[in-house]
C-alpha cells in the first residue's frame, strides 16, 4: 500500500519538476506491455462474456444466435432455470453452502489468526503450515480423504450437507487465518497496550481496539470464502449425497457433458451475478470500515486478497 | 477447532485406512497398493506415461502461465497509472467467475460449430480444428486459462513492492532499462514468480476435470483422472489411495523446500 | 488370511505374463512386508485344459445357463401390500443422466402427490460405491443386472412387494421369471438395448455396416480425432473380444484378458477416442463422426440434431450375428431408501403401457412392453430406417452375448485393464 501511495508521489514530482522530465522519458509506457495487457484481459474475459450472452439466446443452440429471449430463465416451462427443478435446487444449495460456509469459517478463522498470534512454540508453527498446505495442496487429495472418512468411517462426517460444510470450512479456513493475520502484523501490538494502559481488560482491548481495526481484513476475507465457496469443484462432488446436494458447479460438471442448453449458460451466469455483488458488498463494506485511513480505493482492497 | 484441526491432520491418516466392501476381501488393497507402485514404471509400467503427462502438462500450462503473466502484472504495477484500479478490478474478475462456468464458455466456443472455429473457417476452411477430441493443446491452454489469475495477483503483489527508487538508483548509476529489468526487477521478483508458480502448479496437478470437460480421451488422462477413476470404483479405492499418497509426496516436497528458504528472508509470506 | 506366496507362483504356469508380473511385486514389495501383505486367500488360478482362469468362486454369479433365485434379504424386509404413497412425501431416483423422461416423472407427481427428485450417475460402479457406503437414501436405482449378485450378498436391495406392481404383465413374458433374479424378487427390467456403432453418414464417407468387420473401425488410424468408445469398462472391452470373434465377453481366461489389454492399446494408439457416454448429444452435435454406442441412443440422438440437420444423417449398425451385445437395465429398490411404497407405485407407473411407450419417445430405449411392436417402430415414428437395427425382438435374447455379472477376481483384472487404458492411452 505505502509503495503505492510513495510512487504516486514520485509520479507528481517528476510531473512537476522540468529539470527531472528527461528522466521521467527513461520510464515511458512500453506499448507492447500495455497491449499484451489487453490483450490478456479480453482473453481472459470474452469467453465469460459470450457464455453469458449466449444464456439469452432463444435458440436451443449454445454456438448459434438467434434472437434475444429469456426463455431459459422464466419462460421455457420444462428446461428454464426457473421451472426446472434440478436447476433450482443446484442454485439454492449453492447459495445455502455460500452463507452456511461462511459463517461458521470467519469467526472460526479470526480466532485461529489470534491464537496463533498470540501462541508461540511449535504447534502453532505445525498448524500454520498445515494451513498454508491446503491452500496450495491439490483439493482433490483432501477430498478423496474426507471421502473416505465419510464413507468408511461412522462419524458425523457423512455425505451431504454435513460433510460438504466441513470439507468446506477446512479447506477454506487458511483464507481469514492468512489475511487476519497479515494485517494484525501490519497493526502490530501498539494499540492494543495502549488500551490496556488506559484500564481496558486484556477481552476489552482485543473486543473494542483490535477487532474493529480488523474489519476490513474480516470483510476481505468474507468475500473471497463465499466467492470460493460457490465456485467450489472437486469438494462438493465427493462429498455430495444426491441431487439435493449438488450445487451449481457440479451441475454443470455433469450437464455439460451431456445435453446442455442455454439455461446451463443462464444458470451460470445468476451465481456470476450473485458473486459479483457478494463483492460489491463487500468492497463497500470494506470502504465503510476504513474509511478514516488514508488512500483506500481499490488497489488495497486489491492488496488485502 | 479441535474437529477442523483433527481433519487437517486426518489428511494422511485415511488414506490408509481402506473401505472394505463386503464382497471383497478384507486384504484387497494391500495388493492394490503394490499394483500401482509396480505399474508406474517398467515393462508393466502403465500408469507411468499418465504420470508423465500430468508433468509435462503442468510445467508447460505453468509456463505460458508466467509468460502471459509477469508482462501483465508488470505493466499493471508499474505503468497503468489511474488506471491501475480499473485493471486490477478487470484482473480479478476471473477469480470471481466460477471454474466451471469459464470451462463452460471455452466448451461453447470451442465446438465444432463454435466461434473459434467460425472464425478460423472465415479465414480458411482447412484451418477447422476439432479441438474437443483429445488435443492436448487444448488441455494445456484449458488449463493455461483456468489457472492464470492465481498467478497474476501474487506476481502483483510482488512486482508492486520493488521501490522505485531502486530502479532510479540502476538507472543514475548507468544500467540501461533492460540491464534494470534483468539485474533488479528481475531479481527482486523472483520470490514472488516462485510463489506463484508454486500456486499455480501444485493446485493443477490434482486436476481431472478440465481434461474431462476438454478431452475426455485416455490420452490426455492426467494423474487426478487416475483418482477420480479409481475412487469410485469398487475394489480399486486402494489405487486412489496410493495416487493421493503420491501426489501428497510430490507436493509436499516443493512446499518444504519453499517454506524453508523463506524463512531465511521474510518467514513465511502469503 | 494368511497369503503364502509360494503356494500362489506354484499355481500358475511358468511363463505367463502375470507370472512375471507377480513375481516382480514380489521381489520388491514381499522382503520388507511380508507379515503385512496378504493375497486373498480364496484367490487361485486355476489350470484347467490349458485355459487359465482367475477365479475366486465366493460370490453366486446368475447366467442365462445358471439361472439364480436369491434368498429373501433377512436385514430388509418386504414392505407390506395395501399401503398407499404418502401425500407430499419425496421420492428419490438414482439414474444416468437424461435417462428417464420428465414428462412421466411430473404425471407421476399428478397422479400421486409425490415430489420426485433424480440424481445422475456416470457409470453404475460409481452407484455402486455411493449405495454400498450406505451414506446415501436413493429410493429407487436403475442398475444392470451385472451388479445384482453383489447387491443382494450385500444386503443392500428391498425384495419387491408384487400386489403392487400389476403392470407386470405388459412385459415380455421372459421377464417374468428372468434368469438373472428367478421370479422378480428384487427386479423389474426398463429398457432393453443393444449395443453396436453409430455414425453420421454425412461426416464420413463410407458405409460402416458394409465392413467385413465393422468393428475395425476403432482401430483404422484413418479415423483418428473422429471417433468414441463408450465410458463402461465391460461394454467397451467386450466389444474388443466380439471383434476378435470372441463370444464369451465374461471371459475369466488370462490370454482373453491379454487380447483386450493389447487391442485397447493399439485402439488408443490408433484413434485415440474419446471416452464417454453423451454420445446421444455429441454424435448429433458433430463432435465425433463415429461412436461404439447403445442402441438407445442412437435413437435418442434423433432429437439432439441441430436445427436443420435432418435425422436421417444418423445410422446404426449392430451385429446380429451373435456377435453385438444385447442388454436391459433394472429397476430395483435400495434398501437404504425411506418411501418404499412411493418406489412399488412409481415401478408400476413406469410398467403402465402409455407411460412406458411416451418414455420410449423421450430417451429412446425401448421398454420390453408388448404393445411396442419391434417390427413396427419406424412406422410409429420412433426411429427413423437408418436407426432401425437398434430395435430389440424378444428373440434377440436368445442368440446374442450378455454382460454378465463377474466373479471378483476376474472383475478385479477387467478393471485394472481398463484403468490402465484410461491412464496411458
Amino acid at each position: 500500500m505505502s509503495s503505492v501511495l510513495s510512487r504516486h508521489a514520485t509520479d507528481a514530482a517528476l510531473d512537476n519538476d522540468p529539470a527531472l522530465r528527461v528522466r521521467k522519458k527513461r520510464w515511458r509506457r512500453p506499448s507492447v506491455l500495455a497491449l499484451i495487457t489487453l490483450a490478456y484481459i479480453a482473453w481472459s474475459l470474452l469467453p465469460v462474456v459470450i457464455a453469458v450472452l449466449f444464456s439469452f439466446n432463444s435458440g436451443r443452440s449454445r454456438t448459434e444466435w438467434t434472437g434475444f429471449s429469456l426463455r431459459w430463465y422464466f419462460t421455457d416451462p420444462e428446461r428454464s432455470v426457473w421451472h426446472d427443478p434440478s436447476m433450482h435446487t443446484a442454485l439454492i444449495h449453492t447459495m445455502r453452502l455460500g452463507i452456511i460456509v461462511t459463517v461458521i469459517t470467519i469467526p472460526l478463522g479470526v480466532l485461529l489468526a489470534l491464537g496463533l498470534d498470540r501462541w508461540r512454540g511449535r504447534l502453532p508453527q505445525g498448524v500454520s503450515f498445515l494451513v498454508l498446505m491446503s491452500f496450495v495442496l491439490p483439493e482433490v487429495l483432501l477430498a478423496v480423504a474426507l471421502l473416505f472418512v465419510a464413507t468408511t468411517l461412522n462419524t458425523p462426517m457423512q455425505l451431504g450437507m454435513v460433510g460438504q460444510v466441513l470439507a468446506l470450512v477446512t479447506f477454506q479456513l487458511s483464507y481469514p487465518v492468512i489475511i487476519v493475520r497479515g494485517r494484525m502484523l501490519a497493526i502490530g501490538p501498539q494499540y492494543e497496550q495502549a488500551a490496556v494502559d488506559l484500564g481496558a481488560s486484556r477481552w476489552g482491548a482485543v473486543w473494542r481496539v483490535l477487532i474493529p481495526m480488523l474489519m476490513p481484513a474480516i470483510f476481505a476475507s468474507t468475500v473471497l470464502v463465499f466467492a470460493d465457496v460457490i465456485d467450489n469443484f472437486v469438494l462438493v462432488r465427493y462429498l455430495s449425497g444426491d441431487a439435493s446436494t449438488e450445487p451449481v458447479s457440479v451441475k454443470i460438471y455433469n450437464t455439460a457433458r451431456a445435453a446442455p442448453t442455454p439455461a446451463l449458460n443462464a444458470l451460470a451466469t445468476l451465481v456470476l451475478i450473485a458473486s459479483l455483488l457478494v463483492v460489491t458488498l463487500g468492497f463497500v463494506a470494506y470502504k465503510w470500515f476504513s474509511r478514516g485511513e488514508k488512500g483506500v480505493g481499490v488497489q488495497s482492497f486489491a492488496a488485502e486478497l | 477447532m479441535y474437529v477442523v484441526l483433527a481433519i487437517l491432520f486426518g489428511q494422511i491418516d485415511p488414506v490408509l485406512r481402506k473401505p472394505v466392501p463386503v464382497w471383497n476381501p478384507v486384504d484387497w488393497n494391500t495388493i492394490q497398493f503394490r499394483y500401482v507402485l509396480s505399474h508406474i514404471f517398467g515393462e508393466q509400467g502403465y500408469f507411468g506415461p499418465a504420470l508423465v503427462r500430468t508433468a509435462v502438462y503442468v510445467l508447460v500450462a505453468s509456463t505460458i502461465c508466467l509468460v502471459i503473466s509477469y508482462p501483465v502484472a508488470y505493466y499493471v504495477a508499474r505503468y497503468a497509472g489511474r488506471w491501475q484500479g480499473l485493471l486490477l478490478v478487470v484482473l480479478i474478475a476471473p477469480f470471481w467467475i466460477s471454474y466451471m462456468m469459464r470451462m463452460l464458455a471455452w466448451i461453447n466456443l470451442l465446438q465444432n460449430d463454435g466461434l473459434v472455429n467460425e472464425v478460423l473457417g472465415f479465414f480458411n476452411d482447412a484451418w477447422r480444428v476439432d479441438w474437443l477430441s483429445g488435443h492436448a493443446t487444448t488441455v494445456i491452454l484449458g488449463l493455461a486459462y483456468g489457472y492464470v489469475p492465481y498467478m497474476i495477483l501474487p506476481l502483483f503483489a510482488g512486482l508492486d513492492r520493488i521501490p522505485q527508487s531502486a530502479l532510479e538508483a540502476s538507472r543514475d548509476l548507468g544500467a540501461s532499462r533492460f540491464e534494470t529489468f534483468r539485474r533488479v526487477t528481475l531479481r527482486l521478483s523472483l520470490p514472488a514468480m516462485v510463489t506463484a508458480v508454486l500456486l499455480t502448479c501444485l493446485p493443477m496437478l490434482g486436476d481431472y476435470f478440465t481434461t474431462d470437460l476438454l478431452a475426455a480421451t485416455p490420452g490426455t488422462s492426467m494423474v487426478g483422472n487416475l483418482i477420480n477413476n479409481a475412487v469410485l470404483t469398487p475394489g480399486q479405492t486402494g489405487q486412489a489411495a496410493a495416487f493421493v499418497l503420491i501426489v501428497t509426496v510430490v507436493s509436499i516436497v516443493p512446499m518444504l523446500a519453499y517454506v524453508w528458504v523463506s524463512r531465511d528472508r521474510e518467514g513465511v509470506a502469503t | 488370511m494368511a497369503g503364502n506366496p509360494d503356494a500362489l507362483g506354484r499355481d500358475i504356469v511358468a511363463g505367463s505374463p502375470l507370472r512375471r508380473r507377480l513375481r516382480i511385486s514380489r521381489r520388491s514389495f514381499l522382503r520388507g512386508l511380508s507379515a503385512t501383505i496378504a493375497v486373498p486367500a480364496t484367490a487361485q488360478l486355476l489350470a484347467a485344459c490349458g485355459d487359465q482362469l482367475y477365479t475366486s468362486g465366493n460370490l453366486v454369479l446368475a447366467s442365462p445357463d445358471h439361472p439364480v433365485k436369491w434368498p429373501l434379504s433377512t436385514k430388509v424386509p418386504m414392505i407390506e401390500p395395501g399401503l398407499t404413497p404418502e401425500p407430499g412425501s419425496t421420492l428419490k431416483i438414482y439414474n444416468y443422466a437424461d435417462y428417464i423422461g420428465p414428462g412421466v416423472i411430473k404425471a407421476f407427481t399428478k397422479l400421486y402427490d409425490v415430489k420426485v427428485t433424480v440424481s445422475t450417475f456416470n457409470d453404475t460402479d460409481e452407484a455402486l460405491t455411493k449405495i454400498a457406503s450406505g451414506a446415501v437414501d436413493f429410493d429407487l436405482h436403475f442398475p444392470s443386472y451385472d451388479q445384482i449378485g453383489k447387491m443382494v450378498a450385500g444386503d443392500l436391495l428391498r425384495p419387491l412387494t408384487h400386489e403392487y406392481i400389476t403392470n407386470i404383465d405388459n412385459l415380455w413374458p421372459q421377464f417374468k421369471n428372468p434368469w438373472y433374479d428367478q421370479g422378480w424378487q428384487y427386479s423389474v427390467p426398463y429398457t432393453v438395448y443393444n449395443t453396436g456403432i453409430g455414425w453420421r453418414n454425412d461426416l464420413i464417407d463410407f458405409d460402416v455396416s458394409a465392413l467385413d468387420n465393422p468393428y475395425d473401425v476403432f482401430w483404422d488410424p484413418a479415423n483418428r480425432g473422429k471417433c468414441a468408445v463408450i465410458d463402461d469398462w465391460h461394454t467397451t472391452m467386450s466389444m474388443v473380444l466380439l471383434r476378435n470373434g470372441i463370444r464369451d465377453v465374461n471371459s475369466g481366461r488370462v490370454a482373453d484378458l491379454e487380447v483386450i489389454r493389447r487391442d485397447l492399446k493399439a485402439m488408443s494408439e490408433a484413434t485415440d477416442p474419446r471416452v464417454t457416454i453423451t454420445m446421444y448429444n455429441d454424435l448429433p452435435a458433430g463432435q465425433y463422426s463415429i461412436a461404439m454406442m447403445w442402441g438407445g441412443d442412437a435413437v435418442n440422438a434423433q432429437y439432439y440434431l441441430p436445427k436443420g440437420v435432418p435425422a436421417e444423417v444418423l445410422s446404426y449398425w449392430w451385429a446380429e450375428d451373435g456377435l453385438g451385445l444385447v442388454d436391459n437395465d433394472l429397476m430395483v429398490l435400495p434398501a437404504g431408501g425411506e418411501n418404499p411404497v412411493a418406489a412399488h407405485f412409481f415401478i408400476n407407473h413406469m410398467l403402465d403401457a402409455a407411460m412406458a411407450s411416451r418414455n420410449f419417445g423421450y430417451i429412446g430405449y425401448q421398454p420390453p412392453q408388448n404393445s411396442i411392436s419391434p417390427e413396427s417402430v419406424v412406422a410409429d415414428g420412433y426411429m427413423t430406417e437408418g436407426l432401425v437395427a437398434a430395435a430389440v425382438r424378444p428373440d434377440d435374447f436368445e442368440t446374442s452375448p450378455r454382460l454378465l455379472e463377474l466373479d471378483p477376481v476376474v472383475d478385479a483384472e477387467w478393471h485394472n485393464i481398463w484403468q490402465e487404458y484410461k491412464a496411458s492411452g
